[in-house]
């Protein structure tokens, strides 16, 4: 194991409003938790509006190492999965509305079933 | 079409169709077996993520299946929904059922199955990816390139399972032990490139089914030695050869099902 020194590393997140998402902000040194606390808030806080705080000591962040960063690569071949891929729709879609909705055409949308 | 393709002799081309309708049929099944547990696995997240991967390797499939329709094989979507099971190349292991039951109505599906099968079948996967990076066939090689950038997750998604449930409780272990044994009974024909092996391996389309075989072998070693476990041997033969046509009823069933909607309306436009 590493050897304890004195001073941590601690990763500070903020929101600006109870509604909003935490964002990272910064890393800072200290020596336990509760500094940690009121170290972010005095230092980097005084002229902002903050909702909340949260501190996270940098050893509990789980990285990815080099290898592990090769399993994001994507292709670009997923049209169909995002809804650009139907951008089409919109246009049919129009023109089926157009088309008038006769007495047969909405009976036949029962079908029959088997 | 370019120079290349021009330029194949007729028995190149032949081999290298046979080794298009295996990459693609293999991906398109387990693409599909993978997509029947939509809705199904264990928690949500695992939910999204298999069949997040799922529709990765349908892509995969789609990208195989354009190679067989540049070379005039036919529509690609055609021949991943119209082809009869006889035509099919796919291994036997890709077209099992997930298990009993049916997802319409009660499934019993079987997840350390689909954990084994996707690890192992994504392991040989990438064995087979990397070896076709240096095809002989251009395209095929620049497809590969790009087939192998997502299958890092894959393979890590599916090695985290399986190493997890490995190491979990003993009904755990149990149940992964006999879907080791159920995969690997199928395993025979995952390498074999079936009655165009010569062709395919003098074409340097892709490297040898031995090769191959002792790649994967040596792949999940460390995997199996860090659980206290002998790694699974290939049997030499298979019982059914996928790759030559031969197939179980798992694959009429699948295909009965997989191919109702294009078959309702062969013109429609989607």
């Amino acid at each position: 194991m590493a050897k304890e020194t004195f001073y941590q590393e601690y990763e500070i997140f903020s929101k600006r409003t109870p509604n909003s998402a935490f964002q990272h902000q910064f890393s800072l040194l200290a020596p336990n938790e509760d500094m940690a606390f009121v170290m972010a808030q005095e230092n980097f806080m005084r002229r902002e509006p903050v909702a909340d705080i949260w501190i996270v000591n940098r050893k509990h962040v789980r990285k990815m190492d080099t290898e592990e960063k090769m399993t994001l690569g994507r292709l670009e071949n997923k049209d169909y999965r995002t809804t650009k891929g139907y951008g089409y729709l919109k246009k049919k879609w129009r023109q089926y509305e157009q088309e008038i909705l006769d007495e047969k055409e909405i009976l036949s949308w029962g079908g029959e079933r088997k | 079409m370019s120079e290349i393709e021009k330029d194949l002799p007729m028995e190149n081309k032949e081999a290298l169709t046979s080794l298009l309708f295996q990459l693609a049929d293999d991906d398109f099944m387990y693409a599909y077996r993978g997509s029947e547990w939509l809705g199904l696995a264990p928690h949500i997240e695992a939910d999204i993520a298999s069949s997040s991967i799922s529709q990765d390797s349908m892509g995969h499939a789609a990208m195989f299946y354009s190679l067989l329709e540049d070379l005039g094989a036919g529509n690609a979507d055609n021949l991943a929904h119209m082809r009869i099971a006889s035509e099919r190349k796919n291994s036997i292991l890709t077209e099992r059922v997930n298990g009993e039951g049916y997802y319409m109505e009660v499934p019993h599906y079987d997840w350390a199955y689909a954990v084994v099968r996707s690890y192992f079948y994504t392991q040989a996967k990438k064995i087979k990816i990397d070896s076709l990076c240096g095809s002989s066939y251009k395209p095929l090689a620049e497809i590969a390139v790009k087939v192998k950038m997502e299958l890092y997750y894959h393979r890590l998604h599916w090695e985290t399972w399986f190493k997890q449930l490995m190491g979990s409780t003993d009904v755990a272990k149990q149940k992964m032990n006999k879907a080791v044994e159920l995969v690997m009974a199928d395993f025979g024909d995952v390498f074999s490139y079936g009655n165009q092996k010569l062709e395919i391996e003098v074409s340097r389309l892709i490297e040898s089914e031995e090769d191959l075989k002792a790649k994967w072998h040596e792949s999940i070693k460390p995997v199996f030695l860090a659980l206290q476990m002998e790694a699974p041997t290939i049997p030499d033969l298979p019982s059914k050869n996928g790759r030559n046509g031969e197939h179980t009823k798992d694959l009429d069933d699948a295909l009965l099902t997989l191919s109702e909607v294009s078959k309702l309306d062969p013109v429609a436009i989607w």
